[in-house]
């Protein structure tokens, strides 16, 4: 049976997801803005990753290096951006569009700095683990340190919205800005912390991603925002737990339906799971913003 | 035909087809608000529709382009039959995105819409040819007229510009029915033109279907033209330029949306002209990319009602415009009273 095997590339898979989704989810929870450039910037960390490859570094290094240009970029473009269009008085839709046409230019400057070809971060995917024997399930040492920093992340992103005082001004906010910043939480400060781990997240899973992909040029990541806002709206904005479990879901059900369909069409089945569950129920499942929550403006 | 002809219709082609287009995006998020970023999936399946039916039965030798079903139907109906095909479209978007999805899941729902048919496009090559697309389409009339290349070039520039007119007419005359008001009024506020009887899932429905038949038939119009159409030529991007067209222009606005088209286009077209030719060429087109969206951002901050507003539809109150005695009974008596938006359901 190929299944067992199948199960093992969608753990693989659901790793890159659950680490760009778990930043985007908080990211999208917190602000109440949905960003268009995050596949963008995931891209551009890999980017300056395969700069940093180039000149010799290994893996943990390019990890770092991600993370670090995901966090610098993320609260740059919120700083400079983002958070002035939202206080100019630039409703939601407008910011969509500002983030869409954000995450173009930066896409164009990558294309204009690096040349639009094929990359490749040339790491070595090191010693094959197997589990449940030789027909079971699959996995690089690559493969699994990423399965270990996207539980990582969740976890962390999870525990730290439950029990810290950040945590806990993130949720006041995404729930009620008016009331949380009369309340005393420093919006500003708060914001920059959101949009900086969504940061380190979004660069760790561009790292991640241009791994799991091999070849990837300006536009992957945002082929790859698609299967990020399916594992967010299934999960539930702002829910770094349910992203990972649909992440999971998602992952496995792609690549369990690539055994039946073109392997180049599997992202179908995370569309098909989307659009379904949007038919059914046009609010997503969970949010942690209460439906129309207002985008936060500081 | 002289290199001059062939510049000014290429160009004023493209300029019809992109009018139309935005124009339907105009109706969509204009005057209802829908908020689609899949909509070039209508100008695709138009001038996919147009070209199959224009190119006549697949030959299946080895090495020809393939495509699903095809025909070689006369001049109009190819055309004719990609605005209804994106129209029908358009109402399957319409259902999807309707039953009061939040505004920005329609958003993410039909951005993923639209990535997912041209990744199935790309990926399966029977449908329309894949990645290389469908070329060779036959120009209408092409045999019949007998022109010189030239001349039926300028004859298709006018057709192209008498569907435009045909396209403004129509859309104009809904624009200002009670039907358009209605729509406007579902924009500007959902549950109070609820509570008046108006039918929110029908506007939606008129004005995604309308909208989307317009798209439809631009697409066509450039397939016949141009000849070829491939997934190079609508990625979601090309959504979002038409965007760009209508904020710039004026939101809500036709003749604004025109000026809009008019000036994305000129930056697209004649933007490298001013750009030093020492640039490699892959700069210059991300330079094109760049300006387009810089002035979109910029319109949004500085100017966002675009350079031609959106006519105010203002119903007179009174001569001071107060609302004592005499704005009340004027308000009862007045040419435009707020009820007509009751009317605009009654029409439908």
């Amino acid at each position: 049976m190929l299944i067992v095997p199948a199960i093992g590339f969608g753990l693989a898979t659901a790793a890159y997801v659950a680490l760009a989704a778990v930043g985007f989810t908080l990211q999208a929870g917190v602000s109440n803005i949905f960003n268009f450039a995050y596949g963008d910037i995931m891209i551009t960390a890999a980017f300056v990753a395969y700069a940093v490859n180039a000149a010799g570094g290994t893996l943990w290094e390019l990890l770092i290096v991600g993370a670090v240009t995901g966090a610098v970029v993320s609260l740059a473009m919120n700083r400079l951006i983002f958070r002035r269009f939202v206080r100019h008085g630039v409703n939601r839709f407008g910011m969509l569009i500002v983030t869409l046409w954000s995450g173009i230019l930066l896409q164009n400057l990558l294309l204009a700095v690096f040349g639009p070809k094929f990359f490749t971060l040339q790491v070595s995917s090191g010693r094959l683990f197997t589990f449940f024997g030789t027909r079971g399930i699959l996995l690089t040492s690559v493969q699994l340190i990423s399965i270990g920093i996207a539980m990582a992340a969740v976890l962390i992103v999870a525990a730290g919205l439950r029990f810290t005082r950040v945590g806990m001004a993130m949720r006041a906010l995404a729930t009620n800005p008016d009331l949380a910043q009369t309340s005393g939480v420093p919006a500003r400060r708060i914001l920059d912390y959101t949009w900086i781990v969504s940061g380190i997240f979004c660069g760790l899973g561009g790292v991640v991603l241009a791994l799991a992909t091999g070849a990837f040029e300006q536009t992957t990541g945002e082929d790859f925002l698609v299967i990020i806002f399916a594992a967010t709206v299934l999960g539930g904005v702002g829910r770094p737990v349910g992203a990972a479990v649909a992440s999971l879901v998602l992952g496995v059900a792609m690549e369990v339906s690539a055994l039946y369909i073109p392997p180049n069409l599997k992202e179908l089945a995370a569309f098909a799971l989307l659009v379904v569950v949007l038919i059914v129920r046009p609010g997503g499942l969970f949010s942690l913003a209460k439906e129309g929550a207002e985008v936060a403006v500081v | 035909m002289s290199a001059v002809d062939f510049y000014a219709t290429t160009l004023l082609v493209y300029f019809g087809v992109d009018v139309l287009a935005a124009w339907g995006l105009n109706l969509q998020y204009g005057l209802y608000g829908m908020y689609n970023f899949a909509f070039i999936l209508f100008q695709s399946a138009g001038a996919y529709t147009a070209a199959v039916l224009t190119l006549g039965a697949p030959t299946h030798q080895f090495g020809a382009q393939q495509y699903f079903a095809g025909a070689a139907l006369p001049f109009p109906l190819p055309i004719v039959i990609a605005g209804l095909v994106a129209g029908v479209l358009g109402l399957v978007i319409a259902l999807i995105v309707g039953r009061g999805m939040r505004s920005d899941y329609e958003a993410i729902v039909t951005f993923v819409i639209a990535v997912m048919a041209l990744l199935t496009v790309n990926a399966i090559i029977p449908l329309f040819d894949g990645q290389a697309g469908l070329s060779l389409v036959p120009q209408p009339l092409a045999g019949t007229l007998r022109l010189s290349a030239g001349a039926y070039a300028w004859v298709y520039v006018a057709f192209a510009a008498l569907v435009c007119l045909a396209s403004y007419v129509v859309m104009h005359r809904l624009m200002a029915s009670p039907l358009g008001r209605a729509i406007r009024a579902v924009r500007e506020n959902p549950s109070g033109a609820a509570a008046l009887g108006v039918n929110a899932s029908w506007c939606r429905v008129v004005v995604s279907v309308l909208g989307a038949g317009l798209a439809g038939v631009s697409g066509a119009l450039l397939v016949e033209f141009i000849g070829t159409w491939s997934p190079g030529s609508w990625s979601y991007a090309e959504t979002l330029v038409i965007f760009s067209a209508i904020i710039v222009g004026g939101v809500g606005n036709s003749i604004g949306v025109l000026i809009g088209v008019f000036v994305t286009q000129i930056v697209f077209a004649e933007g490298s002209r001013f750009l030093p030719t020492s640039l490699p060429p892959n700069l210059v087109g991300s330079l094109q990319w760049m300006i387009i969206g810089v002035m979109t951002l910029a319109f949004l901050w500085f100017r966002p009602q675009g350079i031609v507003p959106e006519r105010r539809y203002c119903v007179p109150a009174g001569r001071d415009g107060s609302s004592g005695e005499r704005g009340a009974a004027a308000r009862k008596t007045g040419p435009v009273p707020s009820s007509s938006l009751v009317r605009g359901r009654g029409d439908s």
